[in-house]
């Protein structure tokens, strides 16, 4: 079946896709080559700003702090979601109500999160800070968020702590498992944790793959915990793509270097991107099922 | 081994959910015996708290503010979604061309946007208005709304689409009556998934807003840090206000909000 008429339908989506994709992509590459403050006359400067980029500090740590939170997403955020999953997937008591209580933190939003966390980690007032006071292991007391030396990996923890959609995801996965596995395994004399790991962990590979993928992006766009919890600091330790890419254009109103960086984080995903899926596809080849 | 698990479980409860109610109970306090009792409850509940924070500052206006953004971003991405998903359950040309053209956005860390946006925005005259921040939330999602949508509706078997031509039907008849009633499962999961994103969103609010009338409740929340610095109980308070009824309502529909996030990815 064709007709013209089906055209009709293409073209709203169409539509915003010039607007929302391929125009700010063409912009993004034109203005990365400019010197520009967002008002007056732009200035041809050709690759100049991403020159300024490489030799900028705080561009490398957001840069390598990008690729931590990539990290963080997929070798510590996914695998508790997963194991979350399987803990909710054997059916305790109240299970449903868990899902939904693991969930809420992802409606609440990850900026208050962020406020919430905030304050956990304060130096003097935080929950983590007094708690240890509290033990008696005052001595590993730190001031979390204003060390530079773990800004970053403080800032990292309600992302990793907060796993409701990847739980979600890999919960949906599993309950399309079908049950004779687990009797037959059941027949065999197996542990809940062998099947767990012989039986549901090999099923739900491509809800693994999807989650990796879906963390990689979320990391790469992150903004709210860097912003809100340590603002990029102390001195840049904490800072990321976003985070610069909002910086240089709102506050040092340099848009050709924002929109440098901008690229430089398009590329990063691309590059991102291109690791995961050739990652999951060699994964599958490897063992065939 | 049962009780392994219940100690993982538990244990996760406590890293997760003991900072809401640690935060919930500090917002009761005086600050001063926010730092010097940090566990105890309140000596005296601080019902000023709550009073100060409603008397400052219009949170229900934020929040109603958030509730239309999601809502409008929501209904133009699911429907441009929908309409897309439709057109190819036909064939056309460059079919797999054009599929590539609205999907590869999918890919594109949208944060690298901003500068255009907020030209776009700018040159829309929709600058510092609700609408723009939905359009964009529209935008932005758009993709992957699409990939959503149209997976569900490969789904649908299609003798049904040439039956109903056999019936009379045209493209359009088909599309209401045929095709939409089915479809609402994908829908359903796309909806979600827009709400929830356009609720959480920060970067583009601060971006596209910046009057006080055009506040999101995750900008408001943003801005508590600064505006209630000198006295954290007040800010805490605020907090628990901004929250509340998104808990709420969450709690009424999360069986439904739940199932129908996957209701459409899973067959």
């Amino acid at each position: 079946m064709t007709s013209r008429q089906i055209y009709l339908y293409l073209v709203p989506a169409l539509l915003f896709t010039v607007v929302f994709f391929i125009f700010p992509l063409a912009y993004v590459l034109f203005v990365s080559l400019q010197e520009w403050d967002g008002l007056s006359g732009m200035n041809f400067v050709g690759l100049d700003n991403f020159r300024y980029l490489f030799e900028d500090a705080a561009f490398k740590t957001a840069m390598v702090n990008t690729m931590y939170w990539i990290l963080a997403g997929t070798l510590l955020h996914t695998p508790l979601g997963l194991l979350l999953a399987l803990l909710l997937f054997s059916k305790p008591k109240g299970w449903k109500w868990l899902r939904t209580l693991f969930f809420l933190p992802n409606v609440i939003s990850t900026t208050a999160l962020a406020f919430l966390w905030y304050f956990v980690l304060h130096v003097s007032l935080g929950l983590v800070n007094n708690s240890l006071k509290g033990v008696g292991l005052e001595s590993w007391a730190r001031p979390w968020l204003s060390d530079p030396s773990m800004s970053v990996f403080a800032s990292m923890i309600p992302f990793v702590l907060y796993i409701g959609f990847t739980m979600v995801i890999f919960l949906t996965q599993m309950s399309t498992i079908s049950q004779e596995f687990y009797e037959a395994a059941e027949i065999d004399g197996a542990t809940r944790a062998q099947m767990d790991w012989h039986i549901t962990v090999p099923l739900v590979k491509s809800a693994i793959g999807i989650n990796i993928i879906f963390n990689t992006a979320y990391c790469l766009r992150m903004f709210e915990y860097p912003l809100l919890m340590t603002g990029g600091g102390p001195a840049d330790s904490s800072i990321n793509m976003s985070l610069f890419i909002y910086r240089e254009m709102i506050s040092a109103n340099r848009y050709g270097i924002s929109m440098a960086a901008g690229l430089m984080t398009i590329v990063m995903g691309t590059i991102m991107m291109g690791i995961v899926f050739g990652s999951l596809r060699l994964s599958e080849r490897r063992r065939p099922r | 081994m049962k009780v392994l698990r219940w100690i993982c479980i538990l244990l996760f409860m406590m890293v997760t959910l003991v900072p809401f109610v640690w935060l919930i109970l500090s917002s009761f306090k005086t600050n001063q015996e926010l730092f010097s009792a940090p566990f105890a409850l309140p000596d005296k509940w601080m019902i000023e708290n709550y009073e100060k924070v409603l008397t400052s500052h219009p949170i229900p206006h934020y929040f109603l503010n958030s509730t239309f953004i999601a809502i409008v971003s929501t209904l133009i991405g699911v429907v441009l979604a929908t309409l897309v998903s439709y057109a190819f359950m036909y064939s056309f040309k460059f079919k797999a061309g054009w599929l590539l053209i609205i999907t590869f956005g999918i890919f594109i860390p949208t944060n690298a946007f901003i500068v255009p946006y907020y030209f776009i925005v700018n040159w829309l005259g929709f600058y510092d208005t609700l609408f723009g921040v939905a359009l964009v939330y529209a935008g932005v999602s758009l993709p992957l709304c699409i990939l959503i949508v149209k997976t569900y509706m490969d789904s649908i078997q299609k003798e049904l689409l040439e039956a109903s031509f056999i019936d009379g039907a045209g493209v359009h008849r088909s599309f209401i009556s045929v095709i939409l009633p089915i479809s609402y499962p994908g829908m359903t999961t796309a909806s979600i998934f827009l709400i929830i994103t356009a609720w959480n969103e920060l970067l583009f609010a601060s971006l596209l807003t910046q009057s006080e009338g055009t506040r999101t409740l995750q900008v408001a929340i943003r801005f508590f840090l600064s505006t209630f610095s000198a006295n954290y109980p007040v800010a805490f308070a605020a907090m628990v206000i901004a929250v509340i009824p998104t808990i709420v309502i969450y709690s009424l529909l999360s069986e439904k909000i739940i199932s129908g996030l996957t209701a459409g990815a899973v067959k």
